[in-house]
């Protein structure tokens, strides 16, 4: 598999902590985690303790990033709201984007409104596109760390890059 | 022991540059009073993240990075418990301060009686785990933990009253994530 452009541009953007839990959307994306460094990347067994364990890496002064399905969203938000975002911990997230029609039943109800989820916690959100991923990067990164809060960008299938 | 002795005393344990994350609920509280100190940690909610957040700061120091957490705040998060045991971070040292009850919501029983945590930490992987219910040997069992190699978890049994509760800690939430963040910077 060839090098994740994605993952690449958010790293030239300062990213230097990743933890997440794979999709099937993010395959080239997670492919190039596993070449990061071993205290660089955390393979989480869960969303909520990737984001937390993200607040770990910030704490100690490391510009962190989570990656997940977009299922895995409903698992941090006791996390996102009792933590990141009453202490003001920045947090770029990479979020693939399931549930458009067609897509499995198990991935509609939350698939379906995952953006009204994100701006129902005021939770900045980006469509990503394949051939944009060092705007994309620029934007999460400075989204999340000018507002001090989560911010998201959505990984449809084809833009796992 | 009570709570507010055993964070005591662990507290008294401890070197300067250690980390330590403490527990939202009656720990944080009680650590805050009992020895506020620049590197800790003080969570106020996301019950369950103790071992996370803690293993995200141990993938990223060098210091030794303590844990300070509750038996059914473990519980609800054996899944971070896990990724410690897996990835064995050898500067993480995880206290488990068990009363067998979730004593800050009224006391009502915690499954902690039946789940043996320190054999739950040795079989995920942690180096040393062990298991202290004799108030009498508490003491030399924090110090066998901290002499240890990580991750290790020391299961330390505590009384379930509370008869002085300590207050909330009077810090804003973003100054509690500022000064550790200040704190590891000037290092």
């Amino acid at each position: 598999m060839s090098p994740s452009r994605r993952l690449d541009a958010l790293r030239a953007c300062g990213i230097e902590f990743v933890a997440g839990v794979p999709c099937s959307y993010l395959k080239r994306f997670f492919a190039g985690c596993l070449e990061m460094p071993p205290t660089a990347f955390l393979p989480a067994v869960r969303e909520d303790h990737a984001v937390a364990a993200c607040v770990g890496a910030w704490l100690g002064g490391r510009r962190a990033l989570a990656a997940m399905q977009n299922s895995g969203l409903g698992y941090c938000l006791e996390v996102l709201t009792s933590l990141h975002l009453i202490y003001g911990v920045p947090l770029p997230l990479v979020v693939s984007d399931r549930g458009a029609p067609g897509d499995y039943e198990e991935h509609l109800v939350l698939g379906q409104r995952t953006r009204g989820l994100l701006e129902l916690f005021g939770i900045p959100w980006r469509e990503a596109r394949h051939g944009d991923e060092e705007a994309d990067a620029a934007w999460v990164v400075s989204t999340a760390e000018e507002q001090r809060r989560p911010a998201a960008l959505l990984v449809g299938k084809e833009a796992d890059s | 022991m009570t709570r507010a002795e055993a964070v005591a005393l662990v507290l008294s344990l401890l070197a300067d540059e250690d980390i330590v994350v403490a527990a939202d609920g009656a720990i944080t509280r009680e650590a805050f009073r009992a020895h506020d100190r620049q590197r800790t940690f003080y969570m106020l909610g996301s019950m369950g993240q103790v071992a996370s957040i803690a293993l995200g700061l141990a993938m990223t120091r060098l210091e030794r990075v303590v844990a300070l957490d509750g038996d059914g705040n473990l519980l609800m998060g054996l899944g971070g418990l896990a990724m410690v045991g897996g990835l064995k971070p050898p500067n993480l040292y995880h206290l488990v301060l068990d009363n067998g009850c979730y004593a800050t919501t009224g006391g009502q029983p915690a499954l902690s009686r039946q789940v043996d945590l320190a054999d739950v930490a040795a079989g995920a992987g942690y180096r040393w785990a062990r298991r202290c219910f004799d108030a009498q040997h508490v003491r030399e069992a924090m110090e066998a933990w901290l002499g240890a190699g990580g991750p290790a978890l020391l299961d330390v049994a505590i009384g379930a009253g509370d008869p002085d509760p300590a207050p909330r800690v009077p810090l804003t939430p973003e100054r509690m994530a500022e000064r550790v963040r200040a704190a590891l910077a000037s290092d």
